[in-house]
Parts: structure tokens; C-alpha cells; sequence
């Protein structure tokens, strides 16, 4: 036996939960029987262990007995360890030296017609989880300091809202830009759906904010050059025409919105007449068009083979652009072609009713059939008609996608985060993590994730300002403590492989300036993967050790 | 960090109410956490799956609901609902009105013996779309949190007329408790409240009688699919018709049911066009000979892989996409449903019999909206969604009082957690900025 | 002939552990067979463990995690399926391969839980009792399933297993992806040859004997013994012992 065995002082607690498990077991005699395993010395059994008695006799038979391990045999860790661990905590025994039996869930109420077989089972595991608490260790939750600043990647309206946001919330905010002026893609927009205002009131206002804000640094026609470390602990370097600056920053959000798509080769885009929508902004807000029939085609190098994604926001472009020529002109014939028109919700399904009530014409096509594009006209296979229609145009403008930024990927890998197929950032959980990277400390927002609107732009920029907040909130990081580590003893076992690296889901292992492997504890979620893959059984998982769990299955096996 | 001890009280439970609420909670802000149902997780517990990952949604929302639960900075009131609020940003007094559980919250171990014994039975069980029923003494579903009972006092003997008290007298616990009262707790200090009452369902209030719905049983509703096909729904996953126990092998999914339209709402309700597929898909993981047909006017699928799902969905899960626009259903001697549409593509008038209809039907504000907008005093647009500015998404007409998720516009679970975050932002700027 | 099958069950915390906890809240019933050790999530499974298993008598080993896609700490299942493919290849040399499952279940799947557990341990029932288990374990399959635990659990196999997924789905470190039909090539004969250099260590350890003793014992072709002989010389695992007449006798050092 080692020496921490000997040490071991293990009481067992067996509930009935009621008649949940005592009515189906003798709970008492679980209790004697457990009475015989190695270095158990108490057992109970109660009535509701979870209940104020319950936990009091708990109390009390670490108080009388000296126990440095429990274990509870009643329901499910996955409701009650959390209870049962602050138990015994407050009774002076870390909380890493208590273990649960699952004798409820996942043995009395599945074998009720079986209690003779329930009863043996009962045994079995309440053996195995003895072995494993012999072995158990104390563990302290790992704390790291974690400095308070934020440092925003990009300057447009999401940038500029999350940055504002955290600012305004006591934070020391750091906002880096690359153009000479923030504002992003607003700048060069006209009006924003889906209320028509002008987009430079809206920048304006967002300028005058930044301007006023108390804890807000900006750094325009600057970049990061390099991001060295780890949540709570990043060092940054920004350069800002030829100075430097190094920056300890807590959390690093990216806001570095999308590119625009030029359509070359597509429908005979020329840059004249065959414009974007982009460039139609631009000539809406010099008041230059004075058409007198305008075609939009919608989809235009997105969602086909190359960019199978919709842009979310390519829809209510051109009916915002087509109302503005609308009102300008209500004598312009407006057709606009489209494959699905993507005006969810309420604000916008609104917008596109008012579009047809303006009498712009909508007309379906077939990605199969794309309409041709000649000289002065357009012709166009109309399905529902089953014929071709030919329309006319003196101004065709083509409705094309955002997409990445071409150096995205130099920044995903400064950060150590991943792009997904069309190389726009990848959040953490598409669904309930989407501002989060799986990277600890860092966020994403606004188009640089994927195309969307001014309004989901805001919502999101305030959206990863909370996240980030919840953690710059605190002066210090704390995880728990079933962590994965490499300790000295086990150095000389590694031979620098480097696959616990690469497997480490949470960028959580590296190999240092010393060569050597080296787990972040702050990053690292204990999932064990490392330890099992380790090429020399180097590394090890607290609270999981092969130690443990390989007394559990030797107490399986009636060892 | 947080000196001051102004604390944020969320208004509904449901997915966003929750990221707000643990996003403020990590923040060390105090939450009062207030939810008109016994338990927390709103719709997102209903469902199986979630598009576009196909994401068991019960398994990724469970951790969140323990979370919250457990969590030192926010206080949970279930069966609760907000009475009157006074005061203004920064310093509103709130009070919610606790409808009594009769159950003692922290003593039940979900042993679930009140509801064997329970004399009240068939009622209606909402959490399942009113397929299954369940008895006075219930749970709305086995791994609700909180993990404890409640006894539903309309329908209650002993509560109505003083009889019986059979759970009282079984539970072993000593969990129940039928002197409860409803009471009401005033909550000061509240710096900021946040709107997160979700959504409810077009047949919550319309009875969809034109497209056959309680009319014929063969024609469902989305949510009612969505049972349906759940693991751990009435029928465990094995999708039966109601009329004869048959498995379908051909299902006809109806898009914008009472939405985008003068007979019921004008609006789009944004996710029916993915969750529709994933249905489908769900349903052919169940029956591999399954042909699913999607009725719609306009494919809606601008998030993130959701045109792929949608691509996935017509080559590998024998899902046909038809433009068209539904005339009427009625049905064959076999209870088989028969759509009449109009086929856009062809401009001809079909007719196709189907094993089964699903109606996707429009997600309209919580029913409980124009009184919580009359109490909170904030406005609501002219479709009861609570009335925001689209670029101040967050921000009702009543200063500190924010909105975020479908109480505010119907929209998908990524943009509802995204929104709820946000939301939390502002609400943490009013507590800790300046 | 009736025994009671005696299965050991791995559960990921996150998927499976809750689905098991699911089926017991709606009370669905499944034979009592099996006892589980919860892990955090089915990538902690070191192939050891599973050897380890089946060396202490268990009849069935079962692994339970999320399903693909789904795991809780983003991959950790894909890495379980590795490891599990491997052990399957090992315990497919002695017919044992079926004895072990890994199976996806979800937090929400407590009727899936209660069925596969039900079908498994049907299934391990008809296979009979293990032959490594009961009072009088087989020595000669408790040897092979020794041999395998230490080839799988040797830098050569968790290097092959630990990289599998990088270099034929992204690249190695010369920036190539290698196919697919190349790797398992690769590792399956690696496979063949650390079981039998294990095989030769486990019985040189009982006693020493020629490369002709070992390959009639073990069943190889005693030019490939020697072959390995050779190999274990010089990683310094064997060494020549006495020589009985004109023949050389190995002992493990």
C-alpha cells in the first residue's frame, strides 16, 4: 500500500432516499458490507442524505471518525456533487477527496423487478468507488491574475459598440484600427435600412461616443503585430505609423468585418453601367442616377458552388437602394431578379411589403437558367409563365456577398483561432457560444463572423462586450482543479513528440522557450484526451488518474 | 469589482433570459431570475434538435439550466411573474407575484410518488404540445430544473374542495405542502430589467381550422412534430400517426402558416424554414424510406452553414423543395391528408396525398406581453413584439428597461443568445458604469 | 448453459452519464449487469483501460460517449474512436473484438441508453463467458490480452493513433496529407508487429527460450521471430542467455 493509502480514512454514506433506494436494497446492509472494504472506517446509512439531517450526519462522522475521504452512495453527481463537495469542505476535507455512487438513478430505479441482482450491483460499485477514494487527492482550484483592459480589433460599428460598451463599464479599452478614420464599412454607405437613415449620422454619433469616452484609447492607421500569451495575461503589440506600442490586455475581441465581392466575369460586370451595390451607394449619395430602367440581380457570386452561403444582407440592400431611386425618380421601371428573398422577421418582412407597394417588380430566376445579360436588355426564362421575358435596362446592379478578409488567417493564427471553409472567424458553438472563441479570452463580432446588418452588428458588439466582461470583471481567473499536468518527476518521460499539442482541443498545451511541454492549467477543461494519448504516460489527469480509474476496474474485478 | 449591490431582474427563462442572466451572474452582478413556469428552459427544451449542428438540444442546454440553478448570483422564482414595477433606471422596485408550488422546492428529491398517486389525471401536459397528459401533482419533464414538482392548483382536490391530500400523505420527503400561499416579494434595488419573455405559437391563439388542424388528426403542428419525433417525448422518438399508430413515409411540411399573410401575421417568422428541415431530417434518421416535401414562398437561410443544411437536407435526407402556394387540404376515406397547391415553377394546380401534414406555424409574441407591457409601462409595435429602434436594438421606451431574443422580433437561438448577452451589457453598463 | 454476463461501462459525463441518469428518472428498465466508471469525457479512455478490463474478467466492456459532433470538449469523441478502432484491431487477432462497444448516447436519449444496454449485454450473454474471466481464467489468452495492452500502450502504436487524425485529415509535418489506404497500411502491420514482439516478451519473461520454442508456441514463422528478436536486442529489451547445444536461448532483461 502507498503512502497516501495508509493514510486514507474513508466513511461511507448510503442513502435510501426515502423508499427511492431503500425500498428496492437494504441500505443497512450496504452500509456493514461497505464496512469491510479497505480503509473504510465508518459507515451510515440515512433517510435523505441530501437533506439538513443528512449533511449534519455527515458532519458529524467526519468530526467524530477523523474521515479525510467520503463517499456518498445515493442519486447522481450530476445534481448533488456540487452539494455534497461544499459539505464536506466546510467540514475541513477538500472537496476533490469526496466521490459519488450512483446507486438511484442508475441502478433502483432501472432494476425494480431485480433486487437481488440490484442489491449485488450495489455492492460492486460502492467497492469500485471506495478504490478510487482511496486515491483520491486534495486539489486547489488554479488561480491565474487577470489584468482588467480590453483590447477591440477594428474600428467599425461593431468594434466601436463593443468598445464603447466596455469602456462604459469601467474597463481600460484599447481600439486598434488600420484605416486613418474609424467607421468601417459605414463610411461608405448611404442610408441603412431598415429605417433610411443616413449612415453618416449614425457614425457620427458613434464618433462623438468614442471621443467622449472616458476609458477609451484609439489607435488609428495602426495594426497588431504580435499577441503573446493567455487569458487575463495577452501582451500585445501594436504599431501605429512606425511607433510601437506593448499593451497587457485581458481580452482580445475581433471585429474586423468582412470584404466586398467584385463580380469580374459575372453578368458582364463593367464598373459603368453594370455596377455592384456598392458603388450604386456611392452614385445615390452624389445623386447621380438618373435612370430610366433598373435591373438588380440578386446572389450574385454567392450561394453557388464557390460561396454556397447567403450574405444575409444583400436583400434589403437593393430594396433600400431601389426605394431611394424610387423616391428620387417614381417614374424608374424597377425590376428586381432574385432566387429567395431573404427579409425575416417583422422590420424587414415590412420593408418588403412597402417595396411592392412602390410598384418595384419582383421576378424570380433559376440558378440553372441565369439570365443573359446583353447590351440594352436582359432576358430572363420566367418559370412561372414558362417563357422568356426580355426587360430592358440603362442601369444593372449586381447584388454580390461579403466576404472574409484575405488576412484573416494571419490573425486567426496570431490568436490561435480557427476560420471555417469560406475563412470567416469560427465561434466556439454555433449556437450557444457565438460570440466565444474555443480559445479562453477571446472574441468574435460582427461580419468578421459572417455577413450581417448594422442591427445584428450593435447586438453582437455588445453581445461579445458582456462576454468579455464576465471575465475582466474579476481580478483573477479561477478553474477547477481536475486539471491535466505534466509533473517534474514524469519530465524525463517525454520525448517532445509534441501530439498532446495537437490534440488539445482548447490550445491548452505548448511546447515553451525551454523546450518543454508545457499545459496551461487556466485553459486546460480536464477532458483527459492528452493524458490518453500521450505517446510515454507522461502526463496526468487529476481526479482521473490512470491510478484511479485503474483501481475501479480492479475493484470490477473483485481485486 | 462590483461595489454597489444593484442588482438585474430578468423576465423570463427561457434561453436568453438564461445567457443574461450567466453572463451577469459571472460579472458578480446580483440576478433575480423570474419565470412564470414551474421550470426554467423555455422552448429550447421542447425541442430535439437544433439546426444547424443537429445538436441534441436538451444536452446542450442542461448544463446551462444546472448552471444557472446553482449559481451564487442569481436567485431563481419560478411560477412567478412581475406584479408592479415603480422607480426609474438605476433604482426600480419590483414587485413579483410567487404563484405557490405546494411543493417545498429545496426538500423534493423528484421521486415522483405525488405524481403516481395522484387521482387527478388527463390533464394536458404543455411541455409536451398537449399530446401527453399528466396528472395535479406534475413535473413538466423528468430533467426539469428546478428538479421539483409542483401541484397544479385548478385542478387540485384538496386545494378546490379540501379532499383527498393523498401526495401529502406519501411523499416521504415531507415535500408538500398545501398551506402555500401565493405571495408577493418586492425587490429593491434594482438597477436594470431585461424583457426576455419569448414566444408562443400562432395555434395559441388562431385555431388554423383552413389548412385542417383540429380538424383532421393527421395535420400537426411543427411543435407537435417536434414532440413527437423527441427521444424523450410521448412517443419516444418513433413518429406514429395519431389516427392509426402507422409510421408515415410521406410527409408534406407547410411553410408560412398564418405568417406573411392578411388573414393572420404580416410578418416573416424567420426560423420555420430551417427548423423545418431539420424536422424533416430528424424524421428520416427514423425512417430511411421517409420522402418529405417542403411547401414554401422563400427559403430563409442566411446563418452561418445554413444554406448547406438546406442543400444536405434536399440531396441527402430525400427532401423536395416545391414553390407553391397551398390552396386547401382535405383527406381520403385513410385519413391521408391531400394538398391542393398551386406549383409556381409550372403554374399548374396539383393536388398530393401525404401521410402527413406539419404546419409551421408563425411565432408570435408571449401571450402574457400587453399585460407585462401595461405593468413595465414600455411599448410594444403593431405586432406586440416589444417596439425597439433597429439600431438600439436592445433598448425599450422606457430607459434601463431592456428587450432581447423573440420578445422582441422572432428569431433563431444563436441570435437569441447573442441578443441576451447584449442585453446583459446593457444592463451591466447602468449597474457599473458611469 | 446460463451465466450472468459481467459487463464494465465507460460514460462520458456529459452525454452519456445523463442519458443513463435520463432512462432511470423515466424508469426504463435494463438488465443489471453492467457497473460503470464515469470519465469526463470518452477521449480520457487510455486503450489500457479497456485491456485492463477484459484482463480482470469482464465479459463485455462497453464505451459511452457523445455523440460525433456533439462532445462537450469539441473533439474529444473523435479521438475515442481511434483508440477504440485500434483496440478493435488488436482484439480481432483473438476473436474478442466483439466483446467490446462503443456506442454514441445523448443527454436526451434515456430510451437509447436502456435499449443498447439491454441489446449488449443480450449479445455478450450469447458469446459466453470470457475465457479471461471466471476462477479458472485461460493463461494463454490472459497472456495474448497482456501482449496487446503493452504493444497498444508502446510509444510506436499511441504515436500512430495519437497522429492519426492530423496526418490523414490535415497534414504531417511536410506539409502532406497522407491517404487514408497508406496509413491503415502502416498501422496495421505496425499492429501484427508490436503484438508479436509483446507476445515474445511475455513469454521470455516466464522462462527463456530459442527463437524454434517461440515459434512453435506462439503460432509465428520463425523467421519473423528472429526478425523481432533482433529488434527487441537492440531496443535492449532481450539479450542472449545460455546456449543449449548450437541453439542461443533469449531471456528478458
Amino acid at each position: 500500500m502507498s503512502e497516501k493509502e495508509e493514510e486514507s480514512r474513508i466513511g461511507v454514506f448510503v442513502c435510501s432516499c426515502g423508499s427511492n433506494i431503500g425500498g428496492l436494497v437494504d441500505v443497512k446492509a450496504l452500509a456493514e458490507y461497505a464496512k469491510t472494504l479497505p480503509n473504510v472506517v465508518f459507515t451510515e446509512d440515512n433517510l435523505y442524505t441530501c437533506s439538513e439531517t443528512g449533511l449534519a450526519q455527515i458532519k458529524n462522522g467526519i468530526k467524530e471518525h477523523n474521515l479525510n475521504r467520503i463517499i456518498v452512495a445515493s442519486c447522481t453527481p450530476r445534481t448533488h456533487e456540487p452539494l455534497f463537495r461544499n459539505c464536506v469542505e466546510d467540514e475541513g476535507v477538500n472537496e476533490y477527496l469526496f466521490n459519488f455512487v450512483n446507486i438511484r438513478d442508475q441502478l433502483t430505479w432501472v432494476h425494480q423487478k431485480q433486487p437481488e441482482e440490484a442489491f449485488e450491483k450495489a455492492k460492486d460499485v460502492i467497492r469500485m468507488g471506495v478504490a478510487k477514494a482511496a486515491k483520491l487527492e486534495a486539489l486547489e482550484n488554479i488561480t491565474v491574475d487577470a489584468t482588467a483592459t480590453a483590447l477591440v480589433i477594428g474600428g467599425g460599428v461593431s468594434g466601436m459598440t463593443a468598445a464603447l460598451s466596455l469602456a462604459y463599464q469601467g474597463f481600460e479599452t484599447h481600439l486598434v484600427e488600420r484605416e486613418k478614420e474609424l467607421g468601417g464599412r459605414i463610411k461608405t454607405l448611404y442610408k441603412l435600412f431598415p429605417n433610411d437613415q443616413e449612415a453618416n449620422i449614425l457614425l457620427e454619433n458613434l464618433k462623438k461616443n468614442v471621443d467622449n469616452s472616458k476609458n477609451l484609447t484609439v489607435y488609428t492607421s495602426a495594426q497588431v503585430k504580435t499577441i503573446e500569451g493567455f487569458i487575463g495575461n495577452f501582451e500585445v503589440e501594436i504599431e501605429q505609423d512606425g511607433k510601437k506600442f506593448d499593451l497587457n490586455i485581458g481580452v482580445v475581441l475581433v471585429a474586423v468585418g468582412s470584404s466586398l465581392f467584385t463580380p469580374n466575369g459575372m453578368f458582364g460586370y463593367d464598373g459603368k453601367i453594370r455596377i455592384t451595390q456598392h458603388e450604386l451607394e456611392d452614385k445615390l449619395k452624389n445623386n447621380e442616377i438618373k435612370s430610366k430602367d433598373v435591373v438588380m440581380i440578386q446572389c450574385v457570386g454567392s450561394r453557388n458552388d464557390e460561396r454556397a452561403y447567403c450574405s444575409n444582407v444583400c436583400c434589403m440592400t437593393a430594396l433600400k437602394n431601389a426605394l431611394i431611386i424610387k423616391e428620387n425618380n417614381p417614374e424608374t421601371n424597377i425590376t428586381i431578379l432574385f432566387r429567395d428573398l431573404y427579409t425575416p422577421g417583422t422590420h424587414y418582412e415590412d420593408y418588403y411589403r412597402r417595396a411592392r407597394e412602390e410598384r418595384i417588380i419582383f421576378m424570380e430566376y433559376n440558378p440553372e437558367k441565369e439570365p443573359q445579360v446583353e447590351e440594352n436588355q436582359i432576358k430572363v426564362y420566367n418559370e412561372y409563365l414558362g417563357e422568356e421575358m426580355i426587360i430592358p435596362y440603362d442601369l444593372l446592379v449586381l447584388s454580390t456577398p461579403l466576404v472574409a478578409n484575405n488576412d484573416n488567417k494571419a490573425l486567426a493564427q496570431m490568436l490561435k483561432v480557427p476560420l471555417e471553409e469560406n475563412q470567416f472567424f469560427l465561434e466556439a458553438h454555433v449556437k450557444l457560444r457565438p460570440m466565444d472563441f474555443a480559445t479562453d479570452g477571446v472574441f468574435v463580432c460582427g461580419s468578421a463572423k459572417w455577413p450581417v446588418d448594422i442591427t445584428e452588428s450593435i447586438t453582437q458588439g455588445y453581445a461579445a462586450a458582456s462576454r468579455a466582461s464576465t471575465i475582466i470583471s474579476h481580478d483573477t481567473i479561477e478553474v477547477e482543479g481536475a486539471t491535466s499536468f505534466l509533473p517534474d518527476y514524469n519530465k524525463n518521460l517525454c520525448s517532445g513528440c509534441e501530439i498532446c499539442v495537437t490534440v488539445c482541443p482548447y490550445k491548452a498545451i505548448r511546447k515553451n522557450e525551454e523546450d518543454e511541454i508545457e499545459i496551461t492549467q487556466v485553459l486546460c477543461k480536464g477532458c483527459g484526451v492528452c493524458g490518453a494519448t500521450c505517446t510515454n504516460h507522461a502526463i496526468i489527469i487529476r481526479h482521473f488518474t490512470d491510478a484511479q480509474i485503474i483501481s475501479e476496474i480492479y475493484a470490477f474485478g473483485g481485486k | 469589482m462590483v461595489e454597489n449591490s444593484k442588482s438585474v431582474l430578468i423576465i423570463g427563462a427561457g434561453i436568453a433570459g438564461i445567457q443574461a442572466a450567466l453572463d451577469l451572474g459571472d460579472m458578480g452582478i446580483q440576478v433575480h431570475l423570474v419565470e412564470k413556469q414551474p421550470c426554467i428552459g423555455g422552448r429550447m427544451a421542447q425541442l430535439d434538435k437544433t439546426f444547424p449542428t443537429l445538436d441534441c438540444s436538451i444536452c446542450i442546454l442542461a448544463p446551462k439550466l444546472s448552471e444557472c440553478y446553482r449559481h451564487q448570483n442569481i436567485t431563481l422564482h419560478t411560477l412567478s411573474e412581475v406584479d408592479k414595477i415603480e422607480g426609474s433606471i438605476g433604482n426600480f422596485t419590483i414587485d413579483v407575484l410567487k404563484h405557490a408550488r405546494y411543493v417545498k422546492e429545496d426538500v423534493c428529491t423528484n421521486c415522483g410518488d405525488c405524481g403516481n398517486i395522484c387521482p387527478v389525471r388527463g390533464i394536458s401536459n404543455f411541455f409536451d404540445a398537449d399530446l401527453a397528459t399528466q396528472a395535479a401533482a406534475q413535473i413538466a419533464f423528468p430533467a426539469a430544473v428546478p428538479a421539483a414538482y409542483r401541484i397544479d392548483s385548478k385542478k387540485c382536490l384538496y386545494l378546490n374542495y379540501g379532499i383527498c391530500g393523498l401526495c401529502y400523505q406519501n411523499c416521504g420527503a415531507d415535500a408538500i405542502d398545501l398551506t402555500q400561499k401565493d405571495s408577493i416579494l418586492t425587490l429593491d434595488n434594482i438597477g436594470a430589467v431585461i424583457v426576455a419573455t419569448g414566444l408562443d405559437l400562432a395555434e395559441d391563439i388562431h385555431t388554423l381550422n383552413i389548412y385542417g388542424y383540429q380538424k383532421y388528426d393527421n395535420v400537426i403542428t411543427a411543435m407537435e412534430l417536434e414532440r413527437l419525433i423527441c427521444a424523450s417525448g410521448p412517443q419516444s422518438g418513433h413518429l406514429s400517426r395519431l389516427t392509426d399508430g402507422k409510421h408515415p413515409h410521406k410527409i408534406a411540411f407547410l411553410q408560412c402558416i398564418d405568417s406573411r399573410t392578411h388573414n393572420g401575421q404580416m410578418y416573416c417568422s424567420s426560423v420555420c424554414c430551417m427548423y423545418t428541415t431539420k424536422e424533416a431530417m430528424i424524421a428520416y434518421e427514423h425512417n430511411n424510406e421517409l420522402e418529405s416535401y417542403v411547401f414554401y414562398i422563400d427559403m430563409r437561410a442566411g446563418g452561418k452553414g445554413f444554406q448547406k443544411f438546406l442543400k444536405r437536407g434536399a440531396e441527402e435526407y430525400n427532401i423536395k423543395y416545391i414553390k407553391s402556394k397551398i390552396s386547401h387540404i382535405e383527406v381520403d376515406e385513410n385519413d391521408n391528408p391531400i394538398i391542393t397547391y398551386e406549383d409556381y415553377e409550372t403554374s399548374e394546380i396539383k393536388k398530393l396525398t401525404v401521410d402527413l401534414v406539419v404546419l409551421a406555424t408563425c411565432i408570435i409574441p408571449s401571450r402574457g406581453i400587453n399585460k407585462l407591457a401595461d405593468v413595465l409601462k414600455i411599448d410594444l409595435d403593431h405586432y406586440d413584439f416589444v417596439k425597439t429602434n433597429p439600431f438600439l436594438p436592445m433598448e425599450t421606451s422606457i430607459d434601463g428597461i431592456y428587450t432581447c431574443g423573440c420578445a422582441r422580433e422572432p428569431m433563431d437561438i444563436p441570435r437569441s443568445v447573442a441578443e441576451a448577452s447584449g442585453a446583459a451589457a446593457r444592463a451591466a453598463e447602468v449597474i457599473k458604469g458611469g | 448453459m446460463s451465466y450472468e454476463p459481467k459487463i464494465l461501462g465507460f460514460l462520458c459525463n456529459w452525454c452519456c452519464y445523463a442519458g443513463a441518469d435520463l432512462a432511470g428518472v423515466s424508469r426504463m428498465q435494463y438488465p443489471p449487469n453492467i457497473r460503470v466508471i464515469r470519465v469526463m469525457c470518452s477521449g480520457r479512455i487510455d486503450p489500457k483501460f479497456i485491456f485492463e478490463a477484459l484482463r480482470v474478467g469482464a465479459d463485455g466492456v462497453f464505451i459511452g460517449g457523445c455523440h460525433l459532433g456533439d462532445c462537450h470538449y469539441l473533439e474529444g469523441n473523435y479521438e475515442a474512436v481511434k483508440k477504440y478502432e485500434m483496440v478493435q484491431k488488436f482484439l480481432k487477432l483473438i476473436d474478442f473484438d466483439n466483446r467490446v462497444r462503443l456506442e454514441w448516447v445523448s443527454a436526451s436519449e434515456g430510451a437509447r441508453y436502456a435499449a443498447v444496454i439491454k441489446e449488449f449485454t443480450e449479445h455478450i450473454r450469447s458469446l459466453g463467458p470470457s475465457p479471461a474471466g471466471g476462477d479458472n481464467p485461460d493463461e494463454e489468452t490472459l497472456d495474448k490480452l497482456r501482449a496487446m495492452e503493452e504493444a497498444a500502450g508502446g510509444d510506436r502504436m499511441r504515436a500512430l493513433v495519437g497522429r492519426e487524425r492530423k496526418i490523414t485529415e490535415q497534414e504531417n509535418v511536410y506539409g502532406e496529407k497522407v491517404p487514408l489506404e497508406k496509413f491503415i497500411e502502416i498501422f496495421d502491420s505496425a499492429i501484427i508487429e508490436e503484438y508479436n514482439r509483446q507476445r515474445i516478451l511475455v513469454a521470455l519473461e516466464k522462462d527463456s527460450r530459442s527463437v524454434k520454442d517461440l515459434a512453435a508456441e506462439l503460432e509465428i514463422d520463425p523467421s519473423i521471430v528472429l526478425e523481432h528478436m533482433i529488434t527487441l536486442k537492440t531496443r535492449g529489451l532481450v539479450d542472449f542467455g545460455e546456449l543449449i547445444g548450437i541453439t542461443p536461448m533469449f531471456i528478458k532483461i
